[in-house]
């Protein structure tokens, strides 16, 4: 148990897991994560499998990474407390009176003489280094009086405050992901959706895209409701960068895309042998729509936002972006069939379209309409305000061990008659330079102060 | 007048000090060092006109691609120089640390960088861009300076013991090593980690999600870590630490740089 004890509050055992998890990270970044089986074997043949059973594919959610960060937050808090311990007593409970050679063996040091009695030098020196921000405590023993003063005393555990932020961090880390989930709303302009695991629901009530003027996108808008036993709550605009919070639920605009299930679309129907021939039609899904002066009904049974031929020849769609779609068509005259068969809108002269009977009409999809669909992003984290503590204290930490050093200063005074002979000493855990000129200025101020 | 040419002033002004510093370092006469000084201090007063001016044409922070962000990253630097000259007077190593900044500018203005403004991304229209990105380039200035002082004080070193003399002492190269990534460190976990992982928790709803470029930063972080850690804790200094440096260094311009080229992942824009 000790000597566990004792290679947990080794920093070497810190130094090497330091090291074997910036490698394991880095590897994470060489491999790519949370892909299919599939893509694994492409990419490394044999090895996928051994990769895999290895986790080196979820690297960051192994057990074994996961092990690795939890024994570094182990040894962390070893070390730690291990330091801690007499660092506060040295900071609640300083050793006041000192030997004269501990003080000469300090690269900070001066001896001065003043012409007063041991009470008021002792005074003035107080007031000196309280002038300087000094916290000073004092003992006496006969004709000697020992002060020991300090300031700055949070730079002797700036790296505990970071430790400590550091460890509230993966605290944060672990309650949000055990505690933590995320989940994506798929909505159109009007739905209301359930929120998992919730007890409030959320409407789109509008969802819009801004462009720039050259086209690209400038911001996704998606005004959500809240509402509790169907009434509405709160509304608001959400924005990528502007989420909303409600209950611990945060909600972003993460994606969108459109509702290709029921798309409305606009068909010109014309003649080959009659070119003054146009008729105009709106067709919906499986509505068949009568042409205008013909006998003939017209429906549309599929629509495919960018049409593309598989592999085994089926007909599928490459993407949700309406980069090339495609209408299937039906002509009936009655109960009989007499045409079937693809148009593209991008490609209005190659019509896929198969004649039962003789026909001279051709069709063209002249244009396509269908709701946008915002994808929000839903999550819990009940981890993330201790992340941001974690952060605050890792940042104070920070500040406090680099440009706060705590400084020290000693005396020993000793009364003699109407003299006092003072032997001065100092020391400064960062930044020795500077100390040494406070130091000077003190010293020279009490030298000179009557 | 406009945005280029203010680059193009600044890039011959940053030339102009470079030049002067080295003129200085082998004639070892301080006055061409006080020129150079004078050189990099305007080019860095015009370079800030031309991010201002980038800024106002642009409508955004001026680092949102590789062209800009290259020339903020040499604007920090020069910056961070500035304050290092003040703080802990270290001339001679200026030359040395110029040619980072001059190897910038020349990335920055070759054809490989499309100049054009393009409009922000959605993702990308957040105040926290301006706050992310400017505070860890800073961090990463300080990092750049320490790498050449690391560099310097390996040849320093092994120059002090064949018993030759040296133009800076391989001590001073050492603290100033140190003492720059005192203020990198605390920049860089302020901008790169802490920020960053406030700015993806509004823009993406997750604090850390391990993309490349955060297991990057983190990566370089771990590094430095490593640095405070062996030299505070165990008592290295010298060649020990001025290599730790260095691979934190290199680190950091994978992380800046090279998971741009060599890794996808979100943030694929910058």
């Amino acid at each position: 148990m000790k000597s566990l004890f004792k290679s947990l509050s080794s920093v070497k055992l810190a130094i090497v897991l330091l090291i074997i998890i910036t490698a394991a990270s880095g590897l994470g970044t060489l491999i790519p994560q949370l892909r299919s089986h599939d893509e694994y074997f492409a990419r490394y043949g044999q090895w996928a499998n051994l990769f895999q059973r290895l986790q080196l594919t979820k690297l960051y959610q192994s057990w074994w990474f996961i092990a690795l960060l939890l024994l570094f937050a182990l040894n962390i808090i070893v070390c730690t407390l291990d330091r801690l311990s007499p660092k506060l007593k040295r900071s609640f409970r300083p050793r006041v009176s000192v030997e004269e050679k501990e003080i000469a063996v300090l690269k900070i040091k001066e001896k001065l003489k003043k012409h007063m009695n041991l009470d008021s030098a002792r005074e003035l020196v107080k007031r000196e280094l309280s002038t300087k921000h000094y916290r000073v405590r004092e003992t006496q023993e006969e004709n000697k009086s020992f002060l020991y003063a300090r300031k700055r005393v949070l730079g002797w555990f700036g790296a505990d405050i970071v430790h400590l932020g550091i460890l509230i961090i993966i605290a944060g880390g672990i309650i949000s992901g055990i505690g933590g989930f995320r989940w994506n709303l798929t909505f159109s302009e009007g739905r209301i959706l359930e929120i998992p695991r919730a007890d409030f629901k959320l409407k789109l009530d509008k969802f819009e895209t801004e462009y720039y003027p050259n086209g690209s996108v400038k911001d996704w808008k998606s005004t959500l409701t809240v509402l509790e036993d169907e009434k509405p709550v709160l509304t608001k605009i959400v924005e990528v960068n502007h989420p909303l919070s409600y209950k611990g639920y945060v909600f972003y605009q993460s994606s969108y895309g459109w509702d290709w299930t029921s798309p409305s679309v606009e068909i010109w129907a014309k003649k080959r042998q009659n070119p003054s021939f146009l008729k105009k039609m709106e067709l919906k899904i499986r509505e068949r729509v009568p042409l205008e002066g013909e006998d003939i009904e017209v429906s549309m049974l599929e629509f495919i936002p960018d049409f593309v031929i598989g592999d085994q020849g089926q007909i599928t769609t490459r993407s949700l972006e309406p980069n090339n779609p495609a209408a299937f068509i039906e002509g009936w005259q009655g109960e009989e069939k007499i045409f079937s068969g693809w148009i593209f809108a991008k490609f209005p002269d190659f019509d896929r379209i198969h004649s039962e009977k003789e026909t001279d009409l051709t069709f063209e999809l002249k244009d396509f309409k269908a709701s946008q669909v915002s994808v929000i992003q839903l999550s819990k984290d009940p981890g993330v305000n201790f992340i941001w503590a974690g952060c605050i204290f890792l940042m104070l930490g920070l500040l406090f061990a680099f440009y706060w050093p705590t400084r020290e200063i000693r005396m020993v005074m000793e009364g003699i008659g109407n003299k006092t002979e003072i032997i001065a000493g100092g020391i400064a855990s960062k930044s020795k330079d500077a100390f040494q000129s406070e130091f000077a200025k003190i010293t020279e101020s009490i030298r000179r102060s009557k | 007048m406009n945005e280029s040419t203010l680059f193009l002033i600044t890039f011959i002004l940053y030339i102009l000090a470079t030049v002067f510093y080295f003129a200085f370092l082998f004639s070892k006469k301080e006055n061409p060092a006080k020129t150079g000084f004078k050189f990099a201090f305007a080019g860095l007063l015009v370079h800030t006109l031309a991010l201002i001016w980038r800024t106002v044409e642009s409508g955004h922070a001026p680092f949102t691609n590789m062209y800009e962000s290259l020339s903020f990253l040499a604007w920090a630097s020069i910056l961070a120089y500035i304050v290092i000259e003040w703080k802990f007077k270290i001339r001679k190593a200026g030359p040395y640390f110029m040619l980072i900044v001059i190897a910038l500018m020349a990335l920055a203005s070759s054809p490989l960088m499309p100049k054009e403004a393009t409009p922000l991304v959605p993702a990308l229209q957040s105040y926290w861009l301006w706050l992310h990105v400017s505070v860890t380039l800073l961090g990463e200035a300080f990092f750049a300076f320490a790498f050449i002082t690391s560099i310097l004080y390996l040849v320093a070193d092994a120059k002090e013991k064949r018993g030759e003399k040296t133009g800076l002492s391989a001590e001073k190269l050492d603290s100033v090593s140190y003492r720059c990534i005192a203020i990198g460190f605390p920049l860089f976990t302020l901008g790169g980690i802490v920020f960053g992982m406030v700015w993806a928790y509004n823009a993406w709803g997750s604090w850390w999600s391990w993309d490349p470029k955060e297991t990057w930063s983190l990566i370089t972080w771990f590094v430095f870590a490593l640095y405070l850690h062996t030299r505070i804790v165990m008592g290295w200094k010298g060649r020990r630490s001025a290599y730790i440096a260095i691979i934190g260094f290199l680190a950091a311009l994978f992380t800046y740089f090279g998971v741009n080229y060599l890794l996808t992942g979100l943030h694929s824009y910058a």
